[in-house]
């Protein structure tokens, strides 16, 4: 059974029935938003499934849409939190992926603005390294990012993808070594894109994330997880009742290949590794959980099959 | 962009140029800067690196008087203001208090102000100064500019003074002969320093 990533949007009224039925079908809920009227579903469905969700969402006005980023966590690396690189274009950007399934955090250097000063500490780099993807903002001179670009880029073992000034081809000629993803025209700018050609700009990012996001998901496939993080994610949800009381928008964020638990990590992960998935194994047997660089969350970090031997 | 006479962005990289040619437009605007420099030369060279901006400013001469924001009518022994624009409410009451004593001025609500039996008539309160914009101009020039440059360029000097500025920033240690470089930037635009 493959499971892909949907977002479900349709009206309140009955829409526990599309919640049941999804469970039903052995899928999982990701993050569910009431707004107003409207209820948005970001989940992971059976494939083979999706037709029968739409037609018994149809009288009630769902709609269901693919979502390939829904399930990932982006790490949106500003050079700083000034005003002059924030609201635009990161925020820009973090915003316009969270309405389309991801879960964006903004990661941003205590020293990097600038060229030959900019720098990435080892917490930095770490915390980037916590995501599945980094969208790394660069400003408008390519003289400059192709000077810092190794600083930055060192130890970052997540796929990068670059945003800046230049236009994609000359970020392409200037970035070495080569990044996963260049977006060019996207540089540093202190207004609001309101045009149709900035809102593209936004959609040409999401389409170079989605594609790295991907290839991503094929390496894996090749190798798959022991668990579906989306599972792991509802048997944290059953099992530690802490979860519940966490005031944090997604208390359990779900990785492509983990989870981050929004727990400390001293007094919860004990509790996490003796979790049973099925037949006596714990999720200890199928994951590494360790201490985030993020506050003091936890992290489980699912184990490929060719380690575990097991896939539940 | 009407309102400046002459500004030009000067990059070895055009597209940069044309970014930040953009930027200062949106920052100077933003902070309503535009009504005030008559000529701007900016000159970045990301290598160096370096950021310089020289101009030339506008002469201010309005202040603002009670009557660009609120009407006053006077009624038997009291006088109603009515205010159109907030902005310069609080410092317009702090004068009246000064000047009349907290007794006989009264706000009942957000746009009205009532003065009662005060010695002075409705034109002459008409005509009390409230702010001087001018006072605070290089404050805020100097914060748009930062605002402008490059983050990382925090080595700066700056020079402003009732006709012209200069404005360079860097990342590292500025020459210690800055005179030659503004002066050449302010040739540009047919200035002296």
């Amino acid at each position: 059974m493959t499971l892909v990533p949907v977002t479900y949007k349709g009206g309140i009224y009955q829409h526990d029935v599309i919640i049941d039925l999804i469970e039903d079908l052995g899928g999982y809920i990701v993050q569910k938003h009431i707004i107003a009227a409207e209820v948005v579903l970001q989940c992971f469905i059976p494939h083979d499934d999706i037709e029968l969700i739409r037609r018994i969402s149809k009288p009630l006005f769902g709609e269901v849409t693919d979502s390939p980023l829904v399930g990932t966590e982006i790490a949106v690396v500003s050079m700083s939190l000034e005003i002059h690189h924030l609201p635009h274009p990161s925020c820009d950007f973090a915003e316009y992926a969270r309405r389309i399934g991801a879960k964006t955090n903004m990661v941003s250097p205590a020293r990097g603005p600038g060229k030959r000063i900019s720098q990435l500490s080892d917490e930095e780099r770490d915390v980037i390294n916590e995501h599945d993807v980094a969208v790394l903002a660069f400003g408008n001179f390519e003289s400059c990012i192709e000077y810092k670009w190794p600083a930055l880029r060192r130890g970052i073992e997540v796929p990068i993808i670059v945003m800046g000034g230049p236009d994609t081809e000359t970020l392409k000629r200037i970035i070495h070594p080569a990044a996963e993803g260049y977006v060019g025209n996207v540089g540093r700018f202190m207004r609001r894109g309101k045009t149709e050609e900035e809102i593209g700009i936004l959609d040409e990012i999401v389409a170079e994330v989605t594609r790295v996001v991907e290839k991503k998901r094929e390496e894996i496939a090749k190798d798959p997880l022991s668990v579906s993080p989306a599972r792991l994610m509802d048997l944290i949800r059953e099992n530690v009742p802490a979860i519940h009381d966490v005031t944090s928008p997604t208390p359990l964020t779900v990785q492509m290949e983990g989870l981050r638990v929004k727990l400390p990590y001293d007094t919860f992960a004990g509790a996490l590794r003796k979790i049973e998935i099925e037949d006596g194994i714990t999720i200890a047997d199928v994951a590494e959980i360790v201490p985030s660089r993020m506050r003091d969350y936890i992290l489980v970090k699912i184990l490929p099959f060719s380690e575990t031997n097991t896939v539940v | 962009m009407l309102a400046i006479e002459y500004f030009e962005v000067e990059c070895p990289e055009p597209l940069g140029a044309a970014y930040y040619k953009q930027i200062t437009n949106d920052v100077l605007l933003d902070h309503n800067l535009l009504r005030v420099i008559s000529k701007l030369h900016i000159f970045i060279d990301p290598k160096v690196p370096i950021f310089v901006a020289v101009g030339t400013l506008k002469k201010i001469t309005s202040v603002v008087r009670v009557r660009d924001f609120a009407s006053a009518n006077p009624v038997s022994e009291k006088i109603t203001l009515v205010i159109s624009d907030e902005r310069y409410l609080a410092p317009m009451l702090k004068i009246f208090w000064q000047k009349f004593g907290k007794d006989k001025v009264e706000q009942p609500d957000r746009f009205t102000v009532v003065l009662y039996n005060v010695e002075a008539d409705a034109r002459e309160i008409e005509d009390l100064v409230v702010a001087d914009p001018s006072e605070s101009l290089f404050k805020d020039l100097i914060y748009a500019f930062r605002l402008i440059a490059p983050e990382g360029f925090r080595v700066r000097s700056e020079k402003f003074s009732k006709e012209k500025f200069s404005f360079v920033a860097s990342e590292d240690t500025l020459a210690e002969d800055l005179t030659t470089l503004i002066s050449e930037k302010f040739a540009l635009m047919g200035e002296n320093p």
